[in-house]
């Protein structure tokens, strides 16, 4: 037995380790217990193919909360964290592509090959969406307050929040209330009318969901691609070196700030007495006692996983295991012998340092999700590719490439059989021969190749359903309905027991929000009871 | 030139005439023009076939609002609402569901399914009506402008506020659910049977253009306990006479109340002057004029079709630009020589007096938005089905029946467009997929009458065949209905008020947006 700490965090998530480094630079004696021989979670680099390094699941990062990289020092962590231009090269069927760039002005005129109309658009968008994104911001940065108002801060919160909504103009906040149920599709139709960035602006809304552009909160997901900035299509960020570089360094400062971070470490169940939390027990039968748990864990994983049924309220069980966590996404990771040339790109312009995507229309993308809607995977899938070793020549053996390929749609539990090696291979391959279709000869180049189905992201990395986000970001389960609804508030029905990831709000994606919210609350309680 | 009137009333249909009866009750002079020769819009019965009645667009009376009822006293206008006995829905195995008025006979039938849902669907219809009551209030109310400073507005607003707070944490959650998931998602944590499942989520898509499986269609589930509330499984019913009789009696209460009706008076344009609206010029010529004009028109006819959009600030034609009103339905209605003969439940009984739903499974009906979504009409439908003639006999001679069949999916925009081939090709679909539950169809089919959303448009003044004047999306309820800052039932016009199903609280034959729109006026203008 060892402990007691003041907190001990299940699972080096990259949630999980910024909760961790909070607490850690707070004072707090913690300790990160992660499964696997590595930290990070989802947000992992590895090396499936010798001499090639891949970022395993996430590999593109959202903007952290901006506090984190303030206040972890992350930058000075020897952390790099890059923008590629472009942001977006779509390549289309007839050859010619859709490349989104920083430069508002470059993008309308790319965008000018298919539609004038929409060219004249562009910037107007961006500026339209302004609003509802700065709203939203001030959304992300709070812990969401109960509904129906229980304390005065809650309802002290509500008018805050309303107040900065009013505050945006009285046209922008009906016009913000409007956006946000609306689906992609509605959103997209009011403003363009070419399909390729109907295609492009739609695969944002339906990213990382099992849903269609035609589903009605998809518009409020597309927001999350967009930017406040005069860019409009938000710049995601590559880490140089690998996603997990990230997660490194997070590891690194708790470490620093005296905190304990242990791989291989499998948390089996959380300890309770009474209503209280009071530490973990390990697979290999270790007991660590501490006086408060924190799970990076997602809310399946946590509450009908780690412990016992009887440990709850029934209600609250039911509604855990309603959470929607129906996963659809895989990754294909491919040890390249070249750079793939891609039909209508233009070597110069280096087109592939960002996020190559095959989404040429709504309708594609809608036909992907009927595919799985009814259990199958998508015939012609929507993919996300990146290619870091354009950034970080380490990554691969001199002039060969390394390219991560996210797909959607692959149900984690399909209409018929089960994610066995065959399927697999099937993925693989139609990965390979997607992308074929619009880089010719790319197959000639795979050398080696690893496919991470659905199941394996429950397997593996722990994702319930192969969910990404930890609970499908749709309407129903966003601010204080996630993970269910009044417990979004980082606290559980445990005493002492705590949830601090993806599956909090607000959500998924590689932030490090839902991990600084829950440090903050673990403070504040901290610093209430002594 | 003829007499000015104190109000004019664009359109006969029983939200205009709703409008039209209540105004003239407040002592207005009222006049209503309506375009075809026959009162009721969407809510009409014809002969189109001698001696069958038909309901020819809209066939159940769902939500018609029981103070209308009795401030308009319809019933002493022939008004008779005869009760739905029961849903019955055939399955391609030769099974069936039937849930029936009688809650018992319900448990027993659902038992037979699954006797875990038979106990969920108690406790979700207790959960459900909560809700519905819940939400009532929001029906029967003028939309408050959320972004005004208006003490009214505040006040409106600050209710709404402690009406939901007092819900608790738990049923404001489920409301929340409610309004934002999808019908399957939202009954798959309730229920297992799949028929049950897919028959309730039916009722979540009917005019709209999306799946069951689509966020935002579980809201539409509460409509079919908004009306158990107000006394009544009897709310869901037919109108003694079909649909029209409904528009009839409220057409002759408004005229007894003072209001001049005319028919084949269509309205060409609204006339106005310095932002003011003076009357209106009919298709004939002739100009009428009036100190008020209330449309009950859509709102793309109304503001697009008969004003000039210079007349409007930009913003505001922008939004109704933009105002969704895609028509997903059509309609098929048949004289027939004899019953329906349903493999599942041969011959005649009671469960031919009811509702009969061709809703096999959610992935049926997905299944049949998904060919829509594409520009097709779905190869088998789903198909919501009523013999009128079975619970009053009057609607076709004697031994014979009419069947009035609901058909989704149909969209507006089919590829290569609709025209006699593909108006035929679409009744044979519909009629093809009966058969496979009822063989005898076919040969009992004496005249068929199909209406596509095409039809739906030129005849009754739909735009784009939409049954709701505008999609009932969340982004198109309450104040955002038809445009923010207009749902009020006002205008950008002085004095041009609008009391369409575009308005709050939306579609159905309920007539509540003639009511509040009245309401509304009569705080403007008195007699």
């Amino acid at each position: 037995m060892t402990g007691p700490y003041d907190a001990v965090i299940v699972g080096a998530g990259h949630n999980g380790l910024v909760c961790a480094a909070y607490l850690a630079k707070a004072g707090l004696r913690v300790v990160v217990l992660e499964r696997r021989e590595v930290v990070g979670g989802a947000a992992v680099t590895e090396e499936f193919i010798p001499g090639f390094r891949f970022d395993s699941c996430a590999h593109l990062i959202d903007d952290m909360h901006p506090a984190v990289v303030r206040d972890l020092g992350l930058a000075g962590n020897g952390l790099e964290i890059r923008r590629p231009e472009p942001t977006v090269f779509a390549p289309l069927p007839d050859g010619g592509h859709l490349t989104v760039t920083r430069d508002p002005a470059a993008t309308a005129a790319a965008i000018r090959r298919f539609s004038t109309a929409d060219a004249e658009r562009w910037s107007s968008f961006g500026t339209a969406m302004r609003p509802a994104l700065q709203f939203l911001e001030h959304v992300r940065a709070a812990t969401p307050p109960e509904l129906p108002p229980a304390r005065s801060g809650d309802f002290l919160e509500y008018m805050k929040l309303g107040l900065r909504l009013r505050l945006l103009g009285a046209r922008e906040m009906t016009e913000v209330l409007r956006l946000l149920p609306m689906s992609a599709e509605e959103l997209i139709d009011e403003w363009f009318e070419s399909e390729p960035l109907r295609g492009l602006l739609a695969a944002f809304g339906v990213r990382g969901l099992f849903l269609g552009p035609r589903a009605a909160g998809t518009a409020f997901a597309m927001l999350g691609g967009l930017s406040v900035g005069s860019e409009v299509v938000r710049a995601s960020g590559m880490i140089v070196g690998g996603i997990g570089r990230l997660t490194q360094a997070l590891a690194d400062t708790v470490v620093a700030n005296g905190g304990l971070v242990r791989t291989s470490a499998e948390v089996e169940r959380i300890l309770t007495a009474g209503d209280r939390a009071t530490g973990v027990v390990l697979a290999d039968g270790e007991e660590i006692l501490a006086r408060r748990v924190i799970s990076n864990a997602d809310p399946k994983r946590t509450f009908l996983g780690l412990l016992e049924p009887t440990e709850l309220d029934p209600e609250f069980v039911r509604q855990v295991r309603n959470v929607r966590m129906r996963g659809a996404f895989a990754k294909v990771h491919l040890a390249l012998e070249g750079l793939p040339r891609f039909r209508g790109s233009d070597a110069e312009t280096e087109p592939l340092q960002g996020a190559i995507r095959i989404s040429p229309s709504l309708d594609y993308l809608e036909r992907a999700y009927d595919d799985a809607k009814y259990g199958g995977v998508s015939r012609a899938p929507f993919l996300e590719a990146t290619i870091p070793s354009l950034t970080d020549p380490d990554l691969a053996p001199p002039g060969q490439h390394a390219m991560s390929v996210y797909l959607q749609y692959a149900p984690h539990r399909l209409q018929d059989g089960e994610w066995d090696a065959q399927r697999k291979e099937a993925l693989g391959d139609l990965v390979v021969e997607t992308l074929c279709e619009y880089a010719p000869g790319l197959d000639a180049l795979v050398h080696a190749r690893h496919v991470t189905s659905p199941a394996d992201l429950e397997s593996v990395y722990g994702l319930t359903g192969g969910c990404t986000s930890h609970g499908e970001m749709a309407l129903d389960q966003l601010f204080f309905m996630r993970p269910v609804p009044g417990w979004a508030r980082y606290r559980t029905p445990v005493e002492g027991l705590y949830l601090c990831g993806a599956g909090t709000h607000p959500g998924g994606g590689v932030n490090g929000a839902p991990g600084h919210h829950a440090a903050r609350e673990i403070i504040r309680d901290a610093k209430k009871n002594g | 030139m003829a007499r000015r009137y104190d109000a004019i009333v664009v359109g006969g249909g029983h939200n205009g005439l709703v409008n039209a009866a209540y105004l003239a009750r407040a002592g207005l002079d009222v006049l209503v023009l309506e375009k075809r020769h026959v009162l009721g819009g969407a809510a009409v019965t014809e002969e189109v076939y001698p001696g069958f009645k038909y309901s020819v667009c809209s066939y159940v009376v769902s939500l018609l609002r029981p103070e209308i009822i009795r401030e308009l006293d319809l019933a002493s206008h022939g008004l008779e609402i005869l009760p739905l006995e029961s849903t019955f829905t055939p399955l391609p195995n030769g099974d069936h569901l039937v849930r029936w008025a009688d809650h018992d006979e319900t448990r027993r039938e659902l038992y037979r399914h699954s006797p875990r849902d038979a106990e969920a669907y108690d406790e979700f219809g207790r959960l459900m009506l909560q809700l519905a009551m819940a939400v009532k209030p929001i029906l029967g109310m003028v939309p408050p402008d959320p972004t005004s400073f208006r003490p009214a507005d505040l006040t409106k607003l600050a209710r709404l506020g402690k009406h939901f707070g007092a819900l608790g944490s738990d049923k404001l959650a489920a409301l929340v659910k409610l309004m934002t998931m999808s019908s399957a998602d939202f009954l798959n944590e309730w229920f297992e049977t799949e028929v049950l499942k897919a028959t309730m989520a039916a009722s979540g898509i009917i005019g709209t253009f999306l799946g069951p499986m689509s966020p935002g269609t579980a809201y539409v589930l509460l409509h079919h306990y908004m009306g158990e509330i107000d006394g009544a499984y009897r709310a869901w019913g037919f109108a003694r006479g079909g649909t029209g009789a409904v528009s009839e009696s409220i057409a002759s209460a408004a005229r007894q109340l003072g209001a001049e009706i005319r028919t084949e008076a269509g309205v060409e344009r609204i006339l106005s002057k310095d932002g003011r609206v003076t009357g209106v010029a009919l298709e004939s010529g002739e100009e009428i004029d009036a100190r008020l004009v209330v449309s009950g028109l859509d709102p793309r006819r109304t503001f697009l079709g008969l004003l000039d959009r210079g007349d409007m600030p930009p913003d505001f034609v922008e939004a109704i630009w933009r105002f969704r009103i895609r028509g997903s339905s059509g309609k098929v209605n048949l004289a027939l020589g004899e019953l329906p003969d349903f493999t599942a439940l041969p011959g005649n009984g009671p469960h031919l007096r009811g509702a009969i739903s061709i809703s096999p499974s959610v992935e049926y009906l997905e299944r049949a938005y998904d060919d829509a979504k594409y520009g097709e009409f779905s190869r088998r439908p789903y198909m919501d089905i009523v013999l009128p003639s079975m619970i009053d006999p009057g609607m076709a001679p004697p031994g014979k029946h009419v069947m009035s069949i609901f058909v989704q999916y149909a969209p507006y925009e089919l590829n290569g467009g609709w025209n006699d081939r593909r108006r035929e090709a679409f009744g044979d679909a519909v009629i093809d997929t009966l058969s496979e539950y009822a063989p005898n169809i076919r040969d009992a089919i004496l005249h068929r009458q199909v209406l596509t959303p095409a039809d739906m448009e030129e005849t009754f003044g739909l735009t784009e065949g939409n049954i709701f004047h505008g999609e009932l999306s969340l982004h198109q309820l309450f104040f955002l209905r038809p445009a923010p800052a207009w749902a009020n039932y006002r205008t950008p016009l002085t004095n041009l008020y609008q009391c369409g199903s575009g308005t709050h609280p939306g579609g159905g034959v309920c007539g509540a947006p003639g009511r509040l729109a009245a309401q509304e006026i009569l705080k403007e203008h008195r007699s």
